[in-house]
């Protein structure tokens, strides 16, 4: 077992693991209670996962739990608290993107991810899957943003 | 989350009358409770006013704060049927969107089932048949108990009271919520029928949807989601061929316990990955008895048996529909060809997954499921208790898409947690997951047909699909069915205009591939072999296919709503104006799910000369459309399904073997290949008919047909690119 120290959603977290090999998707959702991070494939395809590292979007089912430590990491659960984050929540209501959904949470930390490296507008492309085909919505939601 | 006791499971009146609805009952409190148990001929129901808090099993809750929520028996899974079912009911209460809540309802024991959809009595979701079945009986639900209010305001407090907005009853320049007279409401017999809204505040507007905001922020809660005190992680592993059973394993591995289960070995963890871990090492150490016949499974020697019975004298027919004696003329005015479709996966954004707690006294459930129906009855004979000890709480799902029918997953868990007496929390690998579904029948399909010496109307036809039977492998054919209506969906009924014709149905037996339903079950391969068939039969009568369709539906004995939806599309898409160069467009058709829809394309060559889909046209006619936004965007969903499955989509197996384990090589659509969608939702006011699964079957035939005419490749077999992987295009 070993105990690392994360910082999720500007707090200061600490979770015990047997391993540190351990995905940061796994420790998020199944020992912080994190939930809006979801599992899809487990082999960085689909980007589900996706939180933003540093600010970066990054596939959280692809960064172990020990390389995570001092990083800031933010998950959709978080994501009100980012100016960035809380346009693309609002233009995703506005739009009514979602429908299953579980693939949304993904989509909105990648389109983040987006805006943060300087992205506008139809330059925002997020590369996650959504089966239910909301990729109209995304363009239209993203277009605002 | 437990809000229901039925306290008596049945009267066991078949006829659903008689079962007094006052047997439910609550924790206290009041409130307005309207519940129906519906026939499952849709005859009627009761209405019955119970003392209850705002929980009983009803459909419509009023709480102190007057909140409304409204408990809707169909699952929600992404087409907005929590939301939908919701506006109804706002409708005919007048009230304000704001205050307006929906909840899933339990899984009931009874029969006829409360929560049932009254098109036929049970608890499922599919068939894109949830508005269907509850947009009468709903509405109606709501206006009774709109009516029982006012008569409660009028007994409380004296005078005549009519409906104010936003959950009030007005008299005069008087207000009172409707929270103030439940008590009251909660002592009356209400009316077995009331007259219905004639607003339209509702119904006929994009309502935003009530599950948005939670799928915006983390809070929704899919099946995977959820918590529970105590819980352990779980997840298992299956045989790695199709039908495989345990024969031996060892009884720990990795130093962990190993549960049998059956077709399945199970593990529990403090996580899922470790679970996932221990599952996957523990392969190795089991052994499984298998099928027989590895050829039952495989998909080449299934194609070549296919294409033996599609030709053989002595195969086993089944004539689903026949009308004179059809004859083939040869070529000039004839077709003869054969499409082939294969097996499908419904690759689920979520996976297959489920949460149990089973004691020695209760077995509650939580499942992202589309199949309430069947879950009591199999936790029973699991766990040993009886039905109404099980409870079954249905989350969100992230996707359905056919596959959440099905009960495997939600068995895994309930045993997982009886053997090992912890609440456990069930998750698939997406690699079991794909190896695991119940999978789209694969499908080789001939028509011959023939058209007038006028090339206006199709003389002739003779049509054969060959395919695995979902209905002959689960056993489910009844008198009613015996020929597997579901395998000739989309070939049978067709609203054309034809003469002589025999429509036949092979079953392709033996088939040891899992079959289920995936999204337009048979109209997701039989309108790809009509419709391109349409195109071909338009291009030997040298007639254009919107003008050859038009034909084929107007006029007297034609389909009037067929030809308006047709000529939705002519205008949408300004037919008589070809797409720019280098695009050419494509059309097809379907009257199917209680609707009908007609859908173009608009495709290009990419310079690797594959398809690119530019743009696509739709034109629907779903009757009354109470919610156009959530219908635009089950098209737009159903295009993205169809162009997946058309260019890529499908399942190989050898001996057994299913050979797609993840999405890297199950390529489907991305974000930047999305094309244009244009929808046009015909106004009509016949009654709701299908959308969920409706914007599916015509993708594939509206692009064949447009390659066909870009290209002069005409292509029959799907997908079009086989063995495709996401890194690709």
């Amino acid at each position: 077992m070993a105990t690392y120290t994360l910082n999720v959603n500007g707090q200061s977290q600490t979770v015990t693991v047997a391993n540190g090999d351990m995905p940061l998707l796994w420790v998020l959702r199944d020992h912080l209670g994190l939930t809006g991070t979801k599992y899809g494939c487990g082999i960085e395809v689909c980007g589900a996962c996706t939180v933003l590292v540093n600010g970066q979007p990054e596939k959280s089912c692809d960064m172990s739990v020990k390389e995570a430590v001092g990083r800031k990491i933010l998950t959709v659960e978080g994501l009100a608290q980012d100016v960035d984050g809380a346009k693309a929540q609002a233009a995703w209501v506005a739009h009514q993107v979602p429908q299953c959904g579980f693939c949304q949470s993904g989509m909105l930390m990648s389109t983040v991810g987006e805006m943060k490296a300087g992205n506008h507008g139809s330059s925002i492309r997020p590369n996650n899957l959504c089966v239910c085909g909301t990729y109209a919505r995304i363009k239209e939601a993203t277009q605002t943003l | 989350m437990k809000d229901i006791r039925e306290t008596e499971t049945s009267s066991g009146d078949e006829k659903g009358e008689g079962i007094s609805r006052r047997d439910l009952l609550t924790a206290g409190g009041a409130a307005l409770v309207v519940p129906f148990v519906f026939t499952p001929g849709g005859e009627g129901a009761k209405a019955a006013i119970v003392p209850g808090s705002g929980a009983v099993g009803a459909y419509i809750k009023i709480d102190t704060t007057n909140t409304v929520t409204v408990v809707i028996g169909a699952t929600e899974m992404g087409q907005g049927i929590l939301t939908g079912l919701s506006q109804l009911v706002a409708e005919e209460l007048n009230l304000n969107w704001p205050q307006v809540r929906a909840e899933h309802a339990p899984a009931s024991t009874l029969w006829p089932n409360p929560y049932g959809n009254p098109l036929f009595g049970a608890q499922l979701t599919g068939g894109s048949t949830s508005t269907r079945g509850w947009y009468a009986p709903l509405r109606q639900a709501a206006a009774i108990a709109r009516d029982t209010l006012i008569a409660a305001a009028g007994k409380q407090f004296g005078g005549v009271w009519t409906l104010g907005q936003g959950g009030a009853l007005r008299k005069g320049t008087s207000r009172v919520l409707f929270s103030s007279v439940v008590v009251t409401a909660s002592g009356l017999t209400p009316p077995t029928t009331a007259a219905l809204a004639t607003t339209t505040r509702f119904i006929g507007k994009s309502m935003p949807r009530l599950d948005v905001p939670s799928k915006t922020d983390g809070s929704a809660v899919f099946g995977m989601d959820v918590k529970v005190p105590g819980m352990k992680f779980g997840s298992t592993i299956h045989a790695p061929v199709q039908g495989g059973k345990v024969k031996t394993m060892p009884a720990t591995s990795g130093g962990a316990r190993l549960y049998n289960l059956g077709t399945a070995v199970g593990v529990l963890a403090d996580d899922t990955w470790t679970a996932i871990q221990l599952a996957r090492g523990a392969a190795s150490q089991i052994t499984w008895d298998v099928p027989t016949d590895p050829n039952a499974a495989d998909s080449a020697a299934l194609a070549a048996h296919a294409q033996q019975l599609m030709t053989s004298p002595t195969a086993s027919v089944f004539v689903a529909e026949v009308v004179g004696s059809p004859r083939i003329p040869p070529a000039a005015r004839s077709i003869d060809v054969t499409y082939s479709l294969p097996f499908m996966a419904h690759a689920t954004m979520e996976v297959m997954n489920c949460t149990a707690n089973v004691t020695p006294t209760s077995c509650e459930i939580w499942a992202p499921t589309q199949g309430q129906q069947f879950i009591p009855g199999l936790a029973a004979s699991i766990t040993g208790l009886p039905a109404d000890a099980v409870t079954v709480h249905t989350t969100l799902l992230g996707g359905g898409l056919g596959r959440k029918f099905e009960t495997d997953y939600v068995a895994e868990a309930v045993n997982l947690s009886k053997q090992a007496g912890v609440p456990v929390k069930l998750i698939w690998s997406r690699e079991e997951d794909f190896k695991n579904d119940y999978y789209r029948p694969s499908a080789l399909i001939r028509v011959q047909a023939a058209v007038g010496s006028a090339g206006l109307g199709i003389t002739n036809m003779i049509y054969r699909n060959v395919s695995p039977s979902i209905n002959i492998q689960r056993g489910t054919l009844s008198g009613n069915n015996p020929e597997d209506t579901g395998a000739v969906a989309g070939a049978v009924g067709l609203p054309y205009r034809m003469g002589a014709r025999r429509i036949e149905y092979v079953p392709l037996l033996p088939c040891d591939v899992r079959l289920g339903y995936w999204r337009s079950v048979g109209e997701s391969y039989n309108t790809f072999a009509v419709e391109s068939a349409i195109d071909e039969l338009a291009l030997v009568a040298g007639r254009d296919p919107m003008e050859f369709r038009k034909g084929l539906v107007g006029g007297t004995g034609g389909s009037p709503r067929s030809l308006r939806v047709l000529k939705a599309l002519e205008t949408l898409t300004n037919w008589s104006v070809p797409p720019p160069a280098g695009q050419a467009r494509g059309m097809a058709f379907l009257s199917g799910f209680g609707s009908f829809i007609a859908m173009a394309a608009d495709v290009a060559q990419s310079t690797a000369g594959q398809m690119v889909v530019k743009k696509v046209y739709c034109a629907i006619d779903c009757g009354v459309a109470v919610n156009p936004g959530a219908i635009e965007t089950q098209i737009q969903g159903g295009i993205a399904h169809g162009i997946s499955a058309t260019l890529w989509g499908g399942m190989n197996f050898v001996k057994g073997k299913p050979q797609v384990q993840n999405f890297n090589h199950y390529r489907m659509l991305k974000l930047n290949e999305m094309p244009q969608v244009a929808v046009t939702v015909v106004p009509s006011s016949f009654a709701p008919g299908g959308v969920g699964e409706t914007g599916v079957p015509c993708v594939a035939p509206a692009l064949a047909n447009a390659w066909a005419k870009l290209t002069g490749t005409r292509v029959r077999n799907l997908p079009f690119y086989p063995g495709a992987t996401m890194g690709d295009g």
